[in-house]
């Protein structure tokens, strides 16, 4: 049922409920968003590699060997931003590590992963600092781009991609924070597993749990930021993450 | 511009895709590390002479007419059309860039920018729109290649002539050719430039060496790479190599040309000949004590600029300092890592160019001219046409107060029993 109506449109108001949203969000929206991720790099990647190689070697000199040992450095210690740009290079570091330590995080989430209690730690890890300097790089790499020279090289993709990174990383952080230094109790890992477990065994169901709490709304901000960064992914600079690799090693020889 | 212009343009766009062109299309995040990176940015400053800058322009015309999201979102790449007024931008980004692949060393990635100012240059050529120059030459050397025996007389004469002047740094015996030209199953065959700098000292330490060589018909240089015209660039390579199959020679000697030596090292595929560059053949001399040079020859400070096409992208590093080494006693080094070399400005066709565009590659040269400053070199060695030429040219511009020599008429200079 529709509250007494305000004047102001709302999605009530054209017959769609609140929780019709949420759920178009945490399902549906969900599942699209990974077979577009999925099939989208997969085919990219295909295409890509399909391509006939260049004639010629596109290697840097002095070369040094063995070569794969050395492309695998430039692509994961990025030695040459450390050299020209070392505050670029810190950022640039946290940011990927932080990166790495959260998609463990959200893994955690589908099970527990006895290589990754390691260290022990509890669910998510990195007590909140992760997401928060996660969220200071991408501020750092946003703001970057707003002064020259590198405001003039970037293009609207770049910022787009950062915005919506920060605001994924943020709201999927803050419900984090709120767990953990505002003891904020009514949204907890246990339904996040629940959540994720009913979507990974195709069987999926949202608890009024989940939607009722007053914390709601992040998790369904994140996630629909989520979905909107892993749809864009593909078609994007983000591809780096796969290409860097190969790269670097046509550079290496 | 019509369409069926832009369509045969487009093209030879898609005719320069392969696999490595589309990793760098595709992978650019615009972080800027490159920024630094470019000579003409650093000595001039200006936005449109960054790496990253430059590839855009090419990368935004790909967007358009290769992605889909080019057609369904093209502001989110900034995507944009094939017109007039891109072709003047992809000019002013190719005929800026010498293709020394500097930034290379700078990109997280690598991504390699004479790669992508390889497609605009052959967009240029197919809109017409390249330096006329360049392909003149090019068709020049092409047509030398078809036709030999017309031109065969008059380049023996030429070369009797020179002969005269090799005895004089170099005494042969009696009977002996100083310049030998066409000897079938010759050890070695020397592919020179036009030009007796290239030939005579060259000549004189192949004799002192002992080397049983013969001098090639055709120049080295490769015009049709500098118009960035990959069948013609092809073709003038053929020429040399039908000669070298035709001769049977065991090795193929380029002279101090980088652009002709990266060509033939890594572009003619598998011979069975060996590549080497001149640079290369004499530290061999010297190391395995074929030749003697004199150490006190040269007295003043000497120091050595690498050629971008023969050091950072074809290897030769190690053998220049080495031949320098027993040139002088004070030898200095001007970068303390090779790949950082900044570029002299006058690669990828742009000396070639002439008086047309002296005044940019002066300019766009500054830091070069600094970096050469800097060392307090008297004697500015370099193992390159193209780099002779331009620092020269920046010698007498930016007062540098050095002499631009051949390292390899260094070496025949200094030659000793």
């Amino acid at each position: 049922m529709c509250p007494q109506s305000t004047g102001a449109p709302s999605l009530c108001s054209w017959g769609v409920s609140v929780e019709t949203v949420y759920f178009i969000i945490l399902i549906p929206m969900v599942y699209a968003a990974f077979a577009v991720f999925v099939l989208g790099v997969v085919i990219r990647l295909v295409k890509l590699f399909r391509e006939p190689n260049n004639p010629t070697t596109l290697q840097i000199y002095p070369e040094k060997r063995p070569r794969w040992l050395w492309a695998l450095n430039d692509t994961f210690l990025l030695p040459t931003v450390r050299r020209h740009k070392p505050v670029f290079w810190v950022f640039l570091m946290l940011f990927h590590i932080c990166f790495l330590l959260l998609i463990i995080g959200h893994l955690e989430l589908i099970g527990d992963f006895r290589f990754f209690q390691l260290i022990p730690h509890e669910v998510f890890l990195g007590k909140g600092f992760v997401g928060l300097i996660l969220s200071v790089c991408v501020l750092y790499f946003l703001f970057r781009r707003f002064s020259s020279p590198v405001r003039e090289l970037s293009i609207p993709e770049d910022y787009y991609l950062l915005i919506l990174l920060f605001l994924t990383i943020f709201f999927g952080s803050q419900m984090d924070w709120a767990r953990r230094w505002y003891d904020y109790g009514n949204l907890s890992v246990v339904e996040y597993r629940e959540y994720v477990l009913s979507l990974l065994y195709l069987r999926p169901h949202v608890s009024s749990d989940l939607t009722s709490s007053g914390h709601s709304f992040m998790l369904v901000l994140h996630v629909f930021f989520g979905n909107l960064f892993l749809m864009f992914f593909p078609f994007s600079q983000l591809m780096h993450s796969f290409l860097s690799l190969p790269m670097n090693k046509l550079r290496r020889g | 511009m019509e369409q069926t212009t832009r369509d045969e343009l487009l093209k030879l766009f898609q005719s320069k895709l392969n696999e490595a062109m589309r990793l760098y299309l595709e992978t650019c995040t615009r972080c800027g590390i490159c920024t630094e990176a470019c000579h003409v940015y650093a000595s001039m400053g200006q936005i449109k002479y960054i790496s990253a800058y430059r590839h855009e322009i090419v990368r935004r015309i790909y967007k358009k007419y290769f992605k889909g999201r080019g057609k369904l979102w093209p502001s989110v790449g900034e995507s944009k059309e094939l017109s007039e007024r891109a072709l003047e931008e992809l000019y002013e980004a190719a005929y800026s860039c010498t293709g020394c692949r500097r930034c290379m060393v700078y990109c997280p990635f690598g991504i390699d920018t004479q790669m992508l100012m390889s497609i605009a240059k052959l967009l240029l050529i197919g809109a017409h729109a390249e330096p006329e120059i360049l392909t003149l030459l090019a068709d020049t050397s092409i047509e030398k290649g078809k036709s030999l025996e017309l031109f065969k007389e008059g380049f023996l004469t030429g070369i009797k002539n020179l002969e005269a002047q090799v005895v004089e740094k170099w005494k042969i015996e009696a009977g002996e050719k100083a310049i030998p030209v066409d000897v079938e199953g010759a050890d070695l065959l020397y592919v020179a430039l036009a030009g007796a700098h290239s030939i005579v000292p060259a000549a004189a330490v192949f004799n002192a060496a002992g080397e049983n060589w013969t001098l090639s018909f055709f120049e080295a240089v490769n015009f049709g790479a500098f118009v960035g015209d990959p069948t013609k660039t092809k073709l003038i390579l053929d020429r040399i190599l039908d000669e070298a199959k035709r001769l049977k020679v065991k090795e193929v000697c380029i002279c101090e040309c980088g652009t002709a030596y990266r060509l033939m090292k890594q572009l003619s595929g598998n011979q069975t000949f060996r590549v080497s560059s001149i640079t290369e053949v004499h530290a061999r001399y010297l190391r395995e004590g074929r030749i003697k040079v004199d150490k006190s020859k040269f007295k003043e400070p000497v120091t050595y600029h690498d050629p971008c096409q023969l050091a950072r992208n074809a290897g030769v590093i190690d053998e220049p300092r080495y031949i320098l080494k027993h040139l002088t006693h004070d030898y200095r080094e001007m970068s303390p890592d090779p790949r950082y070399n900044w570029c002299c400005g006058g690669g990828g066709g742009l000396v070639v160019l002439g008086e047309e565009n002296l005044d940019f590659r002066m300019k766009s040269a500054r830091v070069k001219a600094e970096q050469v400053k800097e060392t307090g070199a008297k004697i500015l060695a370099t193992a390159c046409e193209n780099c002779h030429t331009q620092l020269g040219n920046l010698n007498s511009h930016y007062d540098m107060g050095v002499e631009v020599k051949f390292l390899s008429s260094m070496v025949a200079d200094a030659l000793v029993r």
